[in-house]
């Protein structure tokens, strides 16, 4: 394939941790060592915490509450000319715009440019619906991309119920080597530990599922520890815990991605007990690619990711009693463990970002079809013409 | 000027840009579908080249070279009425070479049957594409304002191309 010049343009603050952010910020890297050339467009807060020298700042977001979290956006007049700015000087051959849908620069660029434009669809959540709303207002400007993307058959679904559209569905990539080859931390890497990493004070990431299971785990496997790594008050979180029950709980705090990656592979089991609202689970194949066995609640997403049981163990949502039965399960059998470690090696293969950036190589191709290169929708108008 | 006759005027632009602005939209959709369908027709040309080519380099059975030549050869000629039938036809007749591909008495040309695979998985997604932007166009042109203006003008309906995916 030629070597081509993609506008990347993602909607949230660039120096906030998300998964959109990282996606793109993965994707770009894998393009470019491909030999593209990428240019992202994005909010950023504070511009002393920008090093990529490919990213072009689109000036400060805005914070708004979208779904018990904040969401930093940015639209608004201003930020619509430095879209058309960026767009007219770029000189692309192709626009990626991440979450189109959302109040954004990515739904101003769509919305301002012309040509070759792939869309990836990222949300999921049906609470999110607020936010999609406003579709039939969309439904014109979302339908001027040329190809559509759903990070996973959760966000198609979505997508095909607010504006009547398929997707592609292309899974979110991982460096699946930087996992393989991690090395354990010593102080972690204690028999019978049982790892968790998340904003453990959101009841929708279930932690208190686990902590209702381990009365019943430590009563069979009396040496079991659960780390918890994540942002959050654990003094508040343990507050009303039972002394005993404290004491095989330690928090992390917030691990950088070296450290995570290291987590992953310390611990003998990872543990996702998310009560819902995920819409794909990339932790799930981080820890599947370190070679740990993973116990997930069977939400939709995540029994796609661990392929129904077959790359991972599935409890019933919610049901500590099942999920401390699946940990023990697996604790208590190093044969199954290491049967399970290989199924997920193996499945999660199709998430590295060399199979990833592939098919979406492919979707790029595919829409840059037609020989078009991207302008802005004002050159067409009859009295801008020349 | 009364202040109903100023609201009769903006009304009456607010229906001119709506209208302009449909078309235009349903302009765009409809050069969406041609471009898709391009694209679409491209890649079954490439996959019937590369059928024509397998046979030419491997020693099938006459039988079956035979079969996938012919299929290929009436998928390229096919008028398009009859297009989506003839590539379904090849398309299971190309399953049959996917099958015994890991036969090597067969001397298959493996970089043939790697190129024929990566123009299906293409195929496949040419075939999303351009389900998708008919969809779209078939819908804006449903919209009553659209039918009653008369918006598509002498732009023939789009029409989905019955691709069976599942032989693919």
């Amino acid at each position: 394939m030629k070597k081509i010049n993609i506008g990347m343009v993602c909607p949230y603050g660039w120096d906030t941790p998300g998964g959109v952010q990282t996606h793109i910020r993965e994707l770009t890297q894998h393009l470019l060592d491909e030999g593209h050339q990428v240019s992202v467009f994005a909010p950023v807060t504070n511009e002393e915490n920008i090093s990529e020298e490919w990213l072009v700042n689109a000036g400060k977001p805005i914070s708004i509450p979208v779904n018990g979290s904040v969401a930093r956006v940015l639209f608004g007049p201003i930020a619509s000319s430095r879209v058309k700015q960026w767009i007219s000087q770029g000189n692309f051959d192709l626009l990626h715009l991440h979450e189109p849908a959302i109040p954004s620069l990515s739904l101003l660029a769509c919305s301002a440019a012309t040509g070759p434009m792939v869309g990836t669809f990222h949300v999921s959540s049906p609470k999110q619906k607020a936010i999609y709303a406003i579709g039939p207002i969309l439904e014109p400007i979302v339908e001027k991309l040329t190809a559509r993307i759903a990070v996973s058959e959760l966000a198609r679904q979505t997508l095909k119920d607010h504006f009547d559209t398929d997707a592609v569905v292309i899974p979110n990539g991982i460096e699946s080597a930087q996992y393989v080859n991690a090395n354990p931390t010593i102080h972690w890497r204690n028999p019978n530990t049982i790892g968790f990493i998340g904003r453990f004070a959101e009841p929708r990431k279930g932690l208190q599922v686990l902590i209702d299971a381990l009365p019943i785990i430590s009563r069979f496997i009396p040496d079991v520890r659960v780390l918890i790594a994540g942002p959050g008050d654990s003094d508040e979180f343990v507050k009303g815990l039972d002394i005993g029950l404290r004491n095989r709980l330690a928090f992390l705090g917030f691990l950088t991605d070296a450290e995570k990656v290291s987590f992953l592979k310390s611990v003998d089991v990872y543990v996702a007990p998310n009560t819902g609202g995920e819409s794909f689970g990339i932790i799930l194949t981080e820890a599947l690619s370190a070679g740990t066995p993973v116990v997930a609640s069977d939400i939709p997403a995540f029994q796609a990711v661990l392929e129904m049981g077959e790359a991972g163990f599935l409890f019933k949502n919610e049901d500590s009693a099942d999920l401390a039965k699946q940990i023990i399960k697996l604790l208590r059998d190093k044969e199954l463990q290491s049967k399970l470690s290989a199924n997920g090696k193996l499945s999660s293969q199709k998430y590295d970002w060399q199979v990833v950036a592939d098919q979406i190589l492919s979707v790029y191709e595919m829409a840059m079809a037609g020989n078009q290169k991207v302008g802005l929708t004002s050159e067409g108008r009859f009295w801008n013409r020349r | 000027m009364s202040l109903n006759q100023l609201l009769i005027i903006v009304f009456i632009l607010l229906i001119i840009w709506y209208l302009s602005f449909s078309a235009s939209r349903l302009d765009r959709l409809h050069h969406r579908v041609e471009t898709s369908w391009a694209t679409l027709d491209t890649l079954l040309q490439k996959r019937a080249a590369i059928a024509t080519e397998i046979i030419r380099e491997s020693n099938l059975d006459p039988a079956s070279a035979y079969l996938i030549s012919s299929s290929a050869r009436s998928a390229r000629d096919a008028a398009i009425s009859e297009r989506s039938e003839a590539e379904s036809v090849l398309s299971e007749s190309l399953k049959m070479i996917q099958e015994i591909a890991y036969d090597e008495s067969l001397e298959l040309p493996s970089d043939l049957l790697v190129e024929l695979s990566d123009v299906t998985a293409k195929i496949k997604l040419a075939i999303s594409l351009h389900l998708e932007a008919v969809n779209a166009a078939r819908n804006v042109r449903r919209k009553l304002i659209i039918r009653l203006f008369r918006l598509a003008g002498k732009a023939p309906e789009p029409v989905k191309f019955a691709f069976e995916d599942d032989v693919l």
